[in-house]
This record gives structure tokens, sequence and C-alpha cells, in this order.
């Protein structure tokens, strides 16, 4: 029964149409051009005589922002996403006329053969429960009779018809509900609280003032669905005894605002808003206030104050505005998300909502899931739900292979909970327990690429700017805590200043008046409490390890490569022509360059800016080959220092790995005479005894070893530890230190039955056979379990042995989770190498003492573990058998444990992994001049390491020998030569993507072991390296200005 | 009346005291820089707060703005009550080195040296020049301006209100920059922490009615040297 003016909505003709297509208009997708696509299609459909059939409908968010715009085909339930209106006269003449759905346009997970077409059947969605966003996507926003048709406003009649105020107030009391602004007051309690006070005026507010970074659950709601609040409010007004409501929303809210304003009228008009609402007698008027955008208006008091036209400061509770709210009447607060519940809790009964989540948490709450990961949007989920489910089921995992660490929830006052806690169902008590809050339900994922320190000062930055002021600790406090992260984040911290930071955050925590300053701490002792290392390693070290922090990282490629190897530099010299220069820069910091230059893990290009910014690295490894290829290794001569005493104190170096030949370089250019004990017939160790040769031609391997053998540097082949010397003996010998570097050269076993029958090879084992030997092992159809590196270099070297059919590798985990390199991965899928993920040998099957298959068991993902992985289950009854003739176990390498076993008889301590106790920064073990460096220390690790150790292990037995105190601060690295980028024309700067890696052909390489990946040449080579964004520029060029600005001085004087 | 319990004495208060008042009926000395008797309470300073409830729900308040409650346990020194005092100092005392009454407190709450980067602020937003003004003098010359890191005390961009009398009543209740309104170089003399003002003793002759509350004003002292 319309009171109001306006006019009834004119009701749209009730014609049947064949098809809907629901057209997304929330905000995100608004931003991507969605109202372009709907008057696209709208015009495509007119023009194919489809608009009798065929109707275009806009409506409020459908949550899945990443991928819009979007639309939803109903009742087929086919989902497009990613439309441009480009795609919409294909969409109409495929679909729609000829009725074959573009499979193009549908939603394809990322790394997934094919395209899902229904939207019930997408993850993002699947896993989804919806009850406050039950009409998201279905409804248009603009139009009340949408609402209505779905059982809109019939809880609000329902509680004026049928119920009294004390029942209204009561179910929702049993529902369990409770306040989803964050705090979880229960808001049954609230309600009576607000009924019982004896005054004649109450109000009721809704807080719609989101400001939190990175949340959009409060506005995706007033957009998608506006009538939910206010039929909610209506309810609560009714069972309050309120007859004014106001709903407080932030001016950046623009469309929520038009769409709520929108809402009142339209409910005023049909008369479930107004002085008589369903003729019960019942007065209910909502007023929307617009809030300036200040954070601290989502505290309920400086809200309150911010309607009454006053500065939003908060004030003291108690009294607490149930008893004394706006202008001193007692006031009802309740977040968006909190109102949008009631109505459904009405309709169906507080026992049906209790029954969903927790028992101290019911019902769904809403989550914007935002971050580093695959699918951001909006989610809603039973109470309950796991971190893990969220993030990876709904979430689908990190957009990245850099794994996810932690996720930060509840907006700036939340905290961190790092990965290995995603197994914590979600609920207000276990959030908190783990550091942080539920806060309004902003949900950000964070992946190794983000720096903790960095986070923290990065809210902490935005509490400063938005605390009221009005508190001295929390005003200063915020300002305070931001300048010692700052410092941190600068390399200027000290652990002094990390105790002051604790100790005001508690202090801060503590002695504020309002919620904000009370949880202003949060950012910081949240990720002290879970990433403290982070830290430390920022001002002991100078190090940012995810490689943010700029004043610590400089070039991101140079800070990333554990030799300081500036890639920017020769990359620079690269895009120049100026090849030799780019030789020497990287000669001088790595001793292996053109065995780097083909196997290195290239760390360098882990955090590129470039792929960073556009997803795909600078082919940094590819140019330092280009390089390698084309320059002669003869125009670097390194330069040589003198020693302690004239004649040279002798180091032994035991291991002619790349730790030890790096070791024997550098004290050799030291003036060092060393002799290297080597217990194989030729030196390379690991390089040469577990890299296969098309991965790294011998030819390359011995030039290079042989470059590095001086007047100053002894080679004793087959001399074994502890059969052939001893370090006593060594000692005895005259030698003044000794470095071990004896690698890790054992593989760990499987623990199943039958694993030494024969045909079963370790993988270390079966590579070095080949390697070293030429035996070839393999027949057959052959297995390979593991996933790392070994396993893969395992099975390719298999796939190449001539009595071999077959070759799968088998892998516990999934194939995102494989620790192997992506390329070498792609490159054995290309040979034609079977992968079998989510599968875990139970058993080997023999015959004869000789394998002839194994059982294996399916494996599907469940929690996450301690590494932030997520732990492989075996799935009873999925036992299946694999008849293999070969397997290789390529698990996990260890030390040589009889290596170890030698050294420890020498009185050098070991831990419990079979390694060489060490401290990592020294490198010294528990004897005096014994030194230990690389795999054997570290475990199996990559070559740079291995180099990176015997670098340092010159330094440090350098050192030692000079009797210089051995731990030296940390300093901060950072670009120093400047080295001018060259000129280019426009077209040039437009870059093309990354260089695609040339490799042999897969038929001609699957013959034989020549070399699989090739050089590049110079044109690409110079066009992959004018792509460098040229990180180091920043430092250099501000350098040589101020060296230009004193030379200029000096000439003029 | 109400019962609460003080540091372990029993105290009955009427209805709509405040913890400061309360505890300072009983003796227990509670410092503040925030609260005058006669304006209304604000809670800005924080240097008030006390430790009430039972363990291990305890909470901190400042004691300036939260009223009695029937029951009520109120500790006034306890250790956290402490530690939360001196940090507040020592964040004080980086920021306005020069006030004597800072210097004081830190001398009280035996702060010798504060680790924060030096500041050199002379006004620490207690908000009692705001209060005056509004409560007392009726004028509602000078309001706080922004949030954050950047409130400050002025009037809407920075032009003089017409409402003010040039009472000086915002320079006598300043509990910071007293060191400002006694500095000894004439320039400097008059503190203009709250931006309004233009010394009130220069402009003396152009206001019959003007109420000047400093009691010996320097500024007018130095002034008058100066003829």
């Amino acid at each position: 029964m319309a009171t109001g003016k306006t006019q009834a909505p004119k009701k749209t003709k009730s014609k049947a149409f064949r098809t809907h297509l629901l057209i997304c208009a929330g905000t995100g997708c608004v931003s991507n051009h969605a109202f372009d696509v709907r008057d696209a299609l709208e015009k495509e459909i007119k023009k194919c005589n489809l608009d009798h059939e065929i109707q275009v409908i806009t409506t409020g968010c459908h949550g899945f922002c990443e991928r819009g715009p979007i639309v939803h085909v109903q009742p087929d339930d086919i989902f497009y996403q990613s439309l441009s209106v480009d795609d919409i006269p294909h969409i109409v003449e495929e679909h729609f006329l000829k009725r074959r759905p573009v499979q193009r346009l549908m939603y394809k997970p990322p790394e997934a053969e094919s395209v899902i077409p229904k939207m019930s059947d997408i993850d993002f969605y699947k896993h989804q429960r919806l009850i406050v966003l039950k009409n998201r996507g279905l409804i248009d926003p603009e139009n009340i009779d949408e609402y209505i048709a779905y059982d809109g406003y019939t809880a609000l009649a329902k509680a004026l018809t049928r119920m009294k105020p004390e029942e209204v107030v009561d179910e929702v009391k049993k529902s369990g509900l409770r306040g989803r602004g964050g705090a979880g007051f229960p808001t049954g309690v609230k309600w009576e609280l607000c009924r019982n006070q004896k005054e004649d005026v109450k109000y009721i507010v809704c807080n719609a003032d989101e400001g939190d970074p990175g949340a959009f659950m409060d506005r995706s709601i007033l957009e998608s669905d506006p009538h939910s609040v206010l039929e909610g409010m209506a309810i609560g007004g009714y069972a309050i005894g309120a007859n004014e409501g106001f709903i407080y929303v932030r001016h950046e809210y623009p469309l929520a605002l038009k769409l709520i304003n929108r809402a009142i009228t339209q409910a005023r008009a049909y008369g479930l808003l107004g002085n008589n609402i369903f003729e019960k007698g019942f007065k209910f008027n909502v007023h929307v206030i617009q809030g300036g955008g200040a954070f601290v208006c989502g505290e309920e008091s400086a809200l309150l104050r911010s309607i009454m036209g006053r500065r939003p400061e908060p004030v003291q509770r108690p009294p607490f505005p149930v008893k004394k709210g706006l202008w001193g009447k007692p006031t009802n607060i309740n977040n968006v998300e909190t109102w949008a519940n009631v109505a459904p809790i009405i309709s169906n009964g507080s026992q049906w909502f209790a029954n969903i989540g927790t028992p101290t948490s019911k019902g769904t709450k809403i989550f914007s899931l935002v971050g580093k990961i695959k699918n951001t949007g909006l989610v809603e989920v039973p109470m309950g739900t796991t971190l893990g489910q969220i993030i990876y089921d709904i979430g689908g995992g990190s957009t990245t292979k850099s794994k996810i660490k932690a996720v930060q929830t509840g907006g700036p006052s939340g905290g961190c909970i790092p990965a290995k806690d995603f197994g914590i169902p979600i609920d207000y008590e276990s959030l908190s327990e783990a550091g942080s809050i539920m806060g309004s339900g902003g949900m950000i994922v964070m992946d190794q690429n983000t720096c903790m320190v960095d986070v923290a000062r990065y809210f902490m930055n935005f509490l400063k700017d938005e605390s009221c002021g009005k508190c001295f600790t929390c005003r200063k406090g915020t300002q305070r805590m931001y300048e010692i992260l700052d410092d941190i984040c600068r390399g200027e911290g000290t652990l002094e200043e990390l105790e002051l930071l604790e100790e005001l955050a508690h202090v801060v925590l503590d002695s504020t008046m309002c919620g904000l300053g009370q949880t202003a701490s949060n950012p910081v002792l949240s990720t002290l409490r879970h990433f403290r290392e982070e830290y430390i390693e920022h001002i002991v070290n100078k190090r940012c390890p995810a490689g943010i922090c700029k004043e610590l990282v400089g070039a991101p490629c140079q800070s990333n490569c554990p030799l300081g190897t500036e890639a920017w530099r020769y990359v620079a010299h690269i895009a120049r022509g100026e090849y030799e220069d780019a030789y020497i820069a990287i000669r001088e910091a790595n001793p292996f360059p053109s065995i780097c230059a083909r196997v290195c893990n290239h760390p360098c290009e882990e955090n590129c800016k470039a792929r960073i910014i556009e997803g795909e690295p600078i082919a940094i490894r590819a140019l330092k080959r280009f390089v390698c290829d084309h320059v002669d290794p003869g125009i670097y001569k390194p330069e040589r220092m003198l020693s302690v005493d004239e004649n040279g104190a002798r180091i032994a170096v035991v291991g002619s790995g790349p730790a030890g030949l790096t070791t024997a370089h550098f004290l050799s250019l030291r003036g060092y005479r060393v002799t290297v004990f080597e217990s194989e017939d030729r030196p390379g160790g690991m390089m040469l005894s577990a890299i296969p040769s098309y991965r790294l031609p011998r030819e390359t391997l011995e030039k290079e070893i042989a470059s590095l053998i001086d007047d100053n540097i002894t080679l004793r082949c087959n001399a074994s530890l502890g059969v052939d010397f001893t370090i006593q003996s060594l000692f005895k010998e005259g030698y003044s230190a000794v470095f071990l570097a004896l690698g890790a050269h054992k593989s760990r076993r499987l623990g199943i039955p039958n694993e030494d029958v024969e045909g079963v090879y370790p993988s270390i084992q079966f590579l070095r056979s080949f390697n070293l030997e030429a035996k070839q092992s393999a027949a057959g159809h052959v297995g390979v379990i593991g996933g790392g590196n070994s396993a893969l270099d395992a099975a390719r070297v298999a796939l190449r042995q001539r009595q071999v059919k077959s070759v799968t590798i088998f892998y516990r985990r999934s194939r995102e989770e494989m620790p192997a390199f992506e390329e070498e991965i792609e490159a054995a899928i290309q040979e034609g190498i079977k992968l079998e993920i989510l599968v875990s040998p139970i058993e080997i099957l023999s015959e004869d003492g000789r394998i002839t298959g194994v059982r294996f068991i399916r494996n599907e993902l469940g929690e996450v573990d301690s590494s932030g992985r997520r732990r492989p289950v075996p799935v009873k009854g999925t036992e299946f058998t694999v008849p293999l003739d070969t397997l290789v176990v390529a698990i996990s390498e260890g030390s040589d444990i009889d290596c170890v076993a030698v050294a420890s008889a020498m009185r050098i301590e070991t831990t419990a992994w079979d390694t060489i106790k060490a401290d990592f920064d020294t490198l010294c073990t528990n004897q005096p001049g014994v030194f230990a460096g690389g795999d054997v220390i570290r475990g199996p690790n990559t070559v740079v390491e291995a180099i990176a150790d015997g670098k340092k292990a010159a330094v440090m037995i350098d050192r030692y020998l000079r009797k210089e105190e051995l731990k030296k601060p940390a300093e901060v690295v950072l670009p120093e030569i400047y080295v001018e980028p060259p000129a280019r024309d426009e077209e040039e700067i437009l870059q093309p993507k990354r260089v695609a890696l040339p490799r042999a052909p897969v038929e001609w390489r699957k013959r034989g072991f020549a070399e699989v990946e090739m050089s590049l040449t110079e044109e690409e080579a110079k066009c992959e390296a004018g792509r460098c964004y040229r990180c180091d520029l920043e430092f250099t060029r501000r350098k040589k200005e101020v060296e230009s600005v004193i030379q200029e001085k000096v000439e003029t004087r | 009346m109400i019962t609460i319990k003080i540091n372990g004495l029993d105290l009955q208060v009427e209805e709509g005291t405040t913890l400061l008042e309360a505890a300072r009926f009983l003796g227990f000395p509670i410092p503040t820089l925030c609260h005058v008797d006669g304006l209304s309470p604000y809670g800005a300073c924080r240097l008030c707060v006390v430790e009430i409830g039972e363990e291990p729900n305890t909470k901190l308040v400042s004691s300036c703005t939260y009223l009695a409650e029937d029951g009520l346990k109120v500790r006034t020194a306890s250790s956290r009550v402490l530690r939360a005092r001196k940090m507040i100092v020592e964040l004080l005392l980086a920021s306005c080195p020069q006030s004597k009454v800072i210097q004081d407190l830190a001398s009280k709450f035996d702060v010798r040296q504060q680790r924060f980067k030096q500041e050199h602020e002379d006004c620490i937003l207690c908000g009692l020049c705001v209060r005056m003004c509004e409560e007392q003098m009726m004028a509602k010359a000078i309001g706080f301006r922004d949030r954050g890191e950047g409130r400050s005390i002025g009037t809407p961009f920075d032009i003089r209100s017409e409402e003010c009398r040039l009472c000086g009543g915002c320079i006598y209740i300043c509990p910071a920059c007293q060191l400002r309104c006694t500095y000894n170089e004439p320039e400097k003399a008059i503190c203009g922490g709250c931006a309004n003002l233009s010394p009130p003793c220069v402009l003396k002759d152009q206001f019959d009615d003007m109420m000047c509350y400093m009691d010996p004003c320097v500024a007018c002292e130095i002034i008058d040297g100066k003829k």
C-alpha cells in the first residue's frame, strides 16, 4: 500500500523468455566494460531477431570478479567469462542461434585441459553455500519485483503478522547469529538489550562503512541485493521498537549508494517501508547517510557521531550505543551482512540457521578473497570451513609457482596466518587464537614474493593515516611503529629497535580507547609471531627474502643469486652488444659460467621485476648461455692476490665438485697452494655423476674445470677420505686447513617391501653408473618415483637407453607441486615421458628376485601440512598395479652415509640428517681448521649454492689463516656500476614476450645424449636483454649523477 | 550510590563518578595531561589508564572517561598500568622534549632516555585548549582538523575566527607549550600553538574587553620591556 508520492515501479511485461542472460554489473565487471558488453549483446540479439526469446538482465555481483565481465545463461547454466565486445556476435550466432555453446569463452581452470561449461560445476562456486548472497546474479538489484519473486519480504510479513517483537528477538537469539562486522557480539543479545531500554525513541543503524583495503563484501551485498538489507532492518526495527533506520555508506561506493536509494524508494512505494507497513501500524523509515571515507567511521561510536554531524571520534564505551546512541537514544547498530542474515533466519527458523556452522559460530560468512590467488572474488562459506578449503578449493591456490605463505584476514586490524595453520576451521575464536580476527571478511592471500615486514609497514602506514588521532598512543604509536618498520625495511633497523617495536605494540594495544587502536598492533604482532625470522633476516643479514624491500634488494636478480652475480649488468651489456664486458661481469662472480648457464636453477629469475609485472621473467640463464657461447673465456684474467706468507700455506680440499673446485680456485688466486682430493678418477663431483650430458655436455664441463686448475692447484684423483688419507693425516702432512666438500651421493629409500630386488635402483646410483661407467641399467617399461630434478634426470636418461620401451614418472603430490624445474617437466613430457600424479607406491612385486611391477595407491589432497602444501592422503580401495621392468627411486638424496660416517669417525660432528654439522655463516665444523660446505652440510642442493659455499669457504679459510674474525656484520649490496641503456626507437620499446628457449627437435634428441637446450641467436639475445626493467638504474644513475656533478666541479676549478 | 574497589579499598560513590575522581578522592595519584576539572573528560593523553576487572580478563581504560560501575575492581598502579604509562611518557618525551611538564613526568617515571627518533613538536593534541574555548569561553573558535598523523589544532583554512576574543585561555591551559610561552626571545615568546592566536598582549590595545589569564604573562613583560 503506497503512502509516499513516488509511483510504483512499472511492472515489466510478464512475458516468458526462452533464455535469460544474466550479466554481472558489479563494480569489478563494470570496470571491465560490462555495460559495453551488455549493450553489444542487446544489439546483437535484436539484430538476429531473438529479442522475443532472449532477455538480457543486469544483475549484481556474481562474485567471480577475477573473470569479469561475466554472463550466466539460464536455464542452461552456461557460464561465460572474460567477455569483450568483440566476442558478442560470435556468442549470439553460435550459442543462441545455432545452439552450440562457445567453448572458447567458458571457464577453464588454469592448467586444466578442458573447459567447465556449467556454473554449478566450477570449483569457485561448487564449494560455496549461499544464504546472504542467495540472490546474487539471479535478480536485478534495481527491481523490487525480482526480489519479491524470490520470496523477498515474506520474512517481514511473517514477523509482522505472525510474531510478537519478543518472539523475533528470541528467534534471532536462538539462531546464534553473531555480528559480522568483526567483533562477533551475539546479535540477538544486542537486540534484547536495546529492546529492554525504556525509551520511546530508538534507532537502528546499518554500518556499511567498509574501509579495509581489499574488502568488498558489504558493497557487493548492497549492489546485488539491497532489499535483503532493508528487510532485515525493518524486521530489526519491529523487534526492537525503532521507527527510524540509518544506513551509513561511504561515498566511495557510488553504485551501492544509487542502488540502496532506489531500493528504498521502491520499497516505500510498495508500502514495505513507511508509516503503516502491512497495515499493522508499524512505522519504519530508512535514511541513507553518506560517509566521508574515514576508516575510523567503521567504529560504532565514531560512526554515530558522524551521523549526528560531529567529528568522528570514538568515545568511551560504556555507555554502549544500545543504551545511549544517536542523540542519546538507544541505538542498535549492526553490519550490512548481519542485517542481510536476518530475513533468512526469520523465514527458515532459528533451528535451520543454528544447524550451519560450528558450536560457537553459526551460519555462513562472506569473504572477499584477493591477493596472489587464482580465483579472486567474493565467497560465502559455512563457518567451520577451513582456510585451506577456501584458499585451495575455492581460490584454486597460488597464481604462480611460488608457494602461498600466509593469509591476512580482518583488514588492517587483523593479522597474518601462516600456511601451516591453514587447517584451522574458520570461526571467531579460532581466528583470534591464531593471532588474527574475523574482521568484516577481507582475506588477502600472500605468496613467497610477499615480504611480511613490508606488509606490516603497509598496514601501519594505512593506520597512521586513518587513526582519528584522539588517543595519543594510537596516533603516535602507529606513527612510531611505522617509523621502525620503515627503518627495518630500509636495512637500518636494529635488534634493539625490534624489541622496542614489540614493547610499543603491546602498549598501543593495551592503552587506546577504541577498536581501531586496540587492534592497530595486530599487523606487527601477528607477523612477529609467525615470521620473526624475516624481521631478523632484514636486520641482521640485511636481506629481504621476498625481494620486495628496495633498499635491501637493489636489483632482485643480483640479490637473489647466491653468488651475487650482477645479472642486470651483463644483461645491460648484452643489450648494448658488449659481449666481452658481459662475460667479465659473469665470470667475476662465478668460476663456472658455462656450467651455470646450462644447469643453474636461476634464482635470479625468481623475483625478476618482469616476472612480477608481466608474469614472464627475463630469460637470464639463456642470456648467460649466449654470452658464454660467444666469448672466448681467455679474455678474463683473474686478479691474483698475495697470500699470508711468501711460500703460500697449503690447503687440502676434499671433493672436486662445484664447491671444492671453487674454493681451490679462489684460494689459489689468493696465493695459497691447494691440493684437491677426488675419490673418482675424474674431477667434477655431482656435476659429473648426477647431471646427464644432454643437459651438460661433458666437453663443456671438462673445459671449464680445466681452466680453473692452475699451478697452485694439485689434483689427486682416486684418493678417498678414510681409505687413502684422514683429516688428521692431512694436518700431519702440513696442510694448514681442510675443506670438506664431499657432496650428497646417496638416495633415500622408499621403505616398502622388496626394495632390494633386482631392477630397482636409487636414482643417484642409476645416474652415476650411466654417467661415469656408461652402464645402461634400464630396460623395458621403466618407472621413476619422485618429482624432483633428480627424478626428471633419471627418467630422461632412461628414455634414451636402448632397451627402454616406456618411461613413467610417479609422484605423490600434484603436478604444480613438483619441485623440478618447469622447463624440465615440459621437456620430459614432450619427449613422451608419462606423468602419473597423486600416487604412492605401497609394494614392489617381484618374481625370482626381479621386479615385475609396483602396486600403487591413489592419493587425494588433504589438509595443509607444515610445508604449506596440501598433504597427499591415500584413498582406500584405489590400489592398482603397474607392470614394470625397472624402477628408479628418486625421492630425496642424502649425503653419502659412508663418507659422513668416516667424517664422524674423525671426530667431525654430524647431524641427524646424515650431513656434517657446520655453521652456515662461517662453514666451520667443530674442529678448528676444518671447514665444510656444499651438499655435505646442506643436503642435496643446487650447483649454484655449492659454488656459493665454495666462494665463502675461500674467504673464511683466508680469514682463519690470517687469524681474523670470521663473522663480519652483513652489508647491503646495491648495484654500483652504471651501464648506459642503449637508445631505442619506439618500436623496440614495445617489447615482445619472453623469448622461447630454443630446444633441439624432440625426435632427434630422444635418440641420443646430444645437448637439448640450444643457444639464442644474437638478435634474440639483444631483444630479450632489451626487455629488462633495469632495476639497477635507480641506484647507479643517482650515483652517476653525483659523480658527474663532482667531476664538473673539479673541472671548473 | 555504588560501591567500587580501588587498590583493595572499598569506596561508595555516586553514579556518574569517573574512576579518576574516585581514585583521587582516596588520594591515589594518577597522572593526567588532558584532564582539567571543569572541562569535560576527553581521554586523549591515555596517561590516566587504570586496570579494571578480574584476572585474567582485566583491561586498561582511561580513568578520566570511565564511569564507576557497581562492584568494579580497579588498580591504579599495577605493573601493566605502569608499563603503559612509562611508554606513553617515553613517546611524549620523544615528541615534545622541551616541555617542562613532560620533563617532570619523565623524571617521575624514571624515563632517562627515549629510544625513538627525536622530534620537536609543540603540541601533544590533548585538546584542552579546544575544550577551554568551547566550554568555558563559549567561543568554539578553534578545533581539531584532519586525522591521524595530520591532526592539528586550528581554524578552518587557518583563517582567524571572528569568535576569538583573544582571551588567552588556550595558552593558559596548555600543558605542553609552556617553555615557548616563557621563552626569552621576543619573537618566539608566544606559543601560537593553537594557530588562531596572534599574541593577545600585542593586540591588547584594540580590545577593551580582552581577558587574559596569564599571570604573570611573560609575553606581556617582554613586550612591555621592548617599549
